[in-house]
């Protein structure tokens, strides 16, 4: 007999007059890994905020651990005790691990902390998921893996029963993500469930017990066991490996000519090493970071937070200074969230990037034929709309658009998929496609492969000690990953 | 102004009368608190009104704003067609005959007869076409009688499958029955359905083996399974092409059973499934808004049926991919004594 840790039982939940959540059915089983693939993101966010907190229904009732904890009969703001892991840390920074853990959870009685024990206790734990981590570490110091895994182990300490984890694959790589499918698998033969969300279907397949297709805030399908295969990958990969195959052919008749465009030569941060990279003219590279840290320090370099200690960037061979160039357009993740003022207008928005290249862009005159070239494509409604109340589509081509207006040479996208729900994702595959047809180079830097694969003409994976590996296009086939299109490489 | 706004509703007015009470409370406690500043009078006095202006904003808050909100919320409920109960309004009700009147609205809706009305509908539902029935019992008998005579055994199975099938459809719909005899009556509907389907059709039945005897003593409302078998045949694998699958898949917890019939036909649309979902939602659209229940007939009767026994916890939910098929799950409370099970939920 199977045991419901978690029960939505048809909830609808409405925000600012919106239905958020509609007719809503999801249960998690004891032990179980559930996955959730949100077809679109509406209502995802809420559906966390629901899980976390007991905001008021407007119907349905939510069951934990065999009870009600919210219903629309009796609204009760108080928080759950489920676990939520994601890109962002919740553990409390310039504190060690073990007072994460022991110290900071509801019920902690001793009065004088013995750090000893703490050490004492956390050793079980530690030797039982064959992770090595220091006790006594700051959690600030703590790669993106390690952080992942005080948390969790946070939540077990706690005795939270239901563990949901949100995305992960866009803070930790291929490897740490097998070693956590790993410790969840252990945790959850030891009664503990989880929730995995992520628009990844090669992730959710690996995995999860069962996975819930969530779309316009209601559960669309729930499938296990060989319906997951037939059901959710055919159903819903069919047009995205036609989009990929139809790039892959495109990109194997075009004649290629190595122009180096972008390089580094011994660039030396904080953590990154006398690092050198070339990027040629109109191909997509993509930069897979295998530490937390480097990843940071190439961001740092390339958004200007950080100078190089050592060594130049190039571009077309003359020296350049990385944010400032015109050449170079930065695409930062999440960029509906963080490339978007709300406080200027659509046009301000668009015609940003235009500035750098023609300074007399602010003219009515010009403005004006911005519009007359992009409105059809745009649509000519989104001009007169406050950018905070565009769609995220409209919002993503807004972005896509600004750079396309810019025309630099190299575009950097920073994790280009992360937080895009599945339809999402393939708007925003086809916009890199589109700079790439535009003969710009698309640099792509990511953690998870699984989508900048299906574009990429060379893969360069970075760790602490730089370039670690080098993989053309022709060799992608043998590369020992998950990522789903890499038998498409496999039968070319 | 609009129409909300309008002083035309009795609950404006006193909104507006409340506000001017508070504006004038605010007033004078700040009047009293600048006098006891300048020394023109006692603290005491001044730190009285500022309590009394707290204390009013305070019992209008939560006596009278928070309680008239809930309550139109569920006025709200109601017109968007949920069924609410009168102990929903427990906190507190707008006059002493609006709470009669919701009782009365509440024993129509509850009323043995709005049930019996559910059962009767299920069985028409089932036979479609009501003819004598004991007539077609016997009328059976006699053509499987003549089949065996004239050795042809597959229309002698054909009918025997026709009559029992009509038996259990007809016999005791008030009910409640253990989830094998539901099954059984499901294999006699399949068997009869495979001779117009031959191998097109075909049904799958998945548990657990370490609860299936529990499972097969848990007693359901007779005629849940049939009709939702009968939809998918009809709406999920009727209008695909090639072989078509259905599946009962049983799944016991602690408190409840799930019984998941699903098929691997043509599906239907976000917004359809939207729709219906929402429609076995809310049991009061039809009563509320008129609205004719244009498909789904069967599976709003079976829905219907399990709430008003078990209550609105229970009940059906579809799911669905166009083009990959539906499922139907059914939830209801597991139990095998009917007794209690009756005493609980009726």
């Amino acid at each position: 007999m199977r045991q419901e840790v978690f029960r939505m039982e048809r909830v609808t939940y409405i925000e600012k007059g919106i239905k958020r959540l509609e007719d809503f059915n999801l249960q998690i089983y004891q032990g179980e890994i559930m996955g959730l693939i949100p077809i679109n993101a509406h209502g995802l966010q809420e559906l966390l905020l629901l899980m976390q907190t007991n905001m008021p229904l407007y119907d349905g009732h939510i069951y934990y651990c065999g009870e009600r904890i919210n219903s629309w009969k009796n609204p009760r703001r108080c928080a759950n005790r489920i676990g939520i892991i994601d890109a962002n840390s919740r553990l409390v920074e310039h504190m060690t691990v073990t007072d994460n853990i022991f110290v900071l959870r509801q019920g902690f009685r001793q009065e004088v902390i013995q750090n000893k024990l703490l050490r004492k206790q956390l050793e079980p734990f530690m030797s039982d998921i064959e992770v090595d981590i220091v006790a006594d570490a700051y959690v600030d110091r703590l790669s993106a893996f390690e952080r992942v895994v005080v948390e969790l182990l946070r939540a077990v300490v706690a005795g939270y029963r239901l563990i949901v984890l949100n995305e992960i694959s866009t803070v930790i790589n291929g490897e740490e993500l097998a070693k956590l499918y790993e410790i969840i698998h252990h945790y959850g033969r030891r009664g503990f469930s989880f929730l995995y969300v992520s628009p990844h279907l090669e992730e959710i397949m690996e995995v999860c017990d069962r996975v819930a297709l969530l779309s316009n805030g209601r559960i669309q399908k729930v499938a296990q066991g060989e319906e997951m295969k037939a059901e959710i990958v055919e159903g819903y990969t069919l047009e995205f490996d036609r989009m990929v195959r139809y790039h892959m052919e495109n990109r194997n008749q075009a004649v290629w000519q190595k122009k180096e465009i972008l390089s580094f030569s011994h660039v030396t941060g904080e953590v990154l090493q006398d690092f050198n990279m070339k990027v040629y003219e109109g191909e997509c590279l993509v930069i897979q970071n295998l530490d937390n840290q480097v990843f940071q320090d190439i961001l740092q370099v390339l958004y200007g937070d950080r100078k190089v200690k050592k060594g130049n960037c190039f571009i077309s061979g003359k020296r350049v200074q990385l944010p400032a160039s015109k050449e170079i357009a930065v695409i930062a993740a999440e960029p509906t969230k963080t490339m978007i003022f709300g406080e200027l207008s659509y046009m301000d928005n668009l015609c940003m990037g235009l500035s750098r290249r023609v300074p007399g862009v602010w003219k009515r005159n010009m403005r004006e034929s911005v519009r007359k070239e992009y409105g059809p494509v745009l649509g000519e409604e989104v001009f007169g709309m406050p950018v905070e109340r565009l769609s995220e589509k409209q919002k993503y081509q807004m972005v896509y658009t600004r750079v396309l207006l810019q025309k630099p040479r190299v575009v950097v996208c920073v994790q280009p998929f992360k937080g895009a729900d599945l339809a999402h994702r393939v708007f925003v595959w086809k916009m890199m496609e589109m700079l790439l047809d535009k003969g710009m180079s698309v640099v792509i830097l990511t953690i998870n492969l699984a989508d900048s694969m299906s574009l990429a003409d060379r893969l360069i994976r970075i760790g602490k000690d730089g370039i670690i590996q080098e993989i053309n296009r022709e060799d992608f086939g043998s590369l020992s990953i998950t990522a789903p299109w890499l038998s498409l490489y496999r039968t070319e | 102004m609009r129409e909300e706004y309008r002083l035309k509703y009795l609950s404006n007015r006193v909104l507006l009368l409340g506000v001017v009470t508070l504006v004038y409370f605010v007033i004078e406690a700040v009047h009293n608190v600048l006098l006891g500043i300048r020394g023109e009078e006692t603290v005491l006095q001044a730190g009285i009104y500022v309590l009394l202006a707290l204390g009013y904003f305070m019992i209008v808050w939560f006596g009278i704003i928070l309680p008239y909100r809930r309550s139109e919320l569920l006025v709200h409920r109601f017109l968007d067609g949920y069924l609410t109960e009168s102990r929903d309004f427990a906190e507190v009700f707008q006059s002493p005959s609006m709470k009669q009147q919701m009782d009365e609205i509440e024993k129509i809706l509850r009323s043995p007869r709005m049930i019996d009305m559910n059962k009767r509908q299920a069985q028409y539902l089932a036979l479609q076409n009501q003819i004598n029935p004991h007539f077609l019992y016997n009328t059976l008998e006699s053509i499987r009688g003549e089949a065996l005579i004239a050795g042809l055994d597959s229309v002698a199975d054909m009918t025997e499958a026709l009559a029992k099938f009509f038996r259990y459809t007809i016999t005791n719909v008030e009910n409640l029955v253990t989830v094998q005899e539901e099954l059984d009556n499901c294999e006699t509907y399949f068997l009869i359905q495979k001779y117009r389907f031959g191998n097109r059709l075909r049904l799958h039945i998945h548990y657990d083996t370490e609860d299936w005897e529990d499972i097969m003593n848990c007693k359901i409302p007779k005629l849940t399974l049939q009709p939702i078998l009968e939809n998918s045949i009809i709406h999920g694998t009727e209008l695909k092409i090639g072989t078509g699958n259905l599946r009962i898949q049983f799944e016991r917890t602690v408190e409840r059973l799930l019984i998941r019939i699903s098929d691997d036909g043509v599906g239907m649309d976000e917004e359809t499934l939207a729709r219906l979902n929402r429609k076995l939602g809310r049991d009061g659209s039809v009563l509320i808004h008129g609205e004719e229940r244009k498909g789904g007939i069967a599976l709003g009767n079976v829905n219907s049926r399990i709430h008003l026994i078990f209550g609105e916890e229970y009940g059906l939910h579809v799911y669905s991919v166009p083009q990959k098929g539906t499922d139907v799950e059914i939830t209801i409370p597991f139990a095998v004594d009917e007794k209690r099970m009756k005493a609980s939920f009726m």
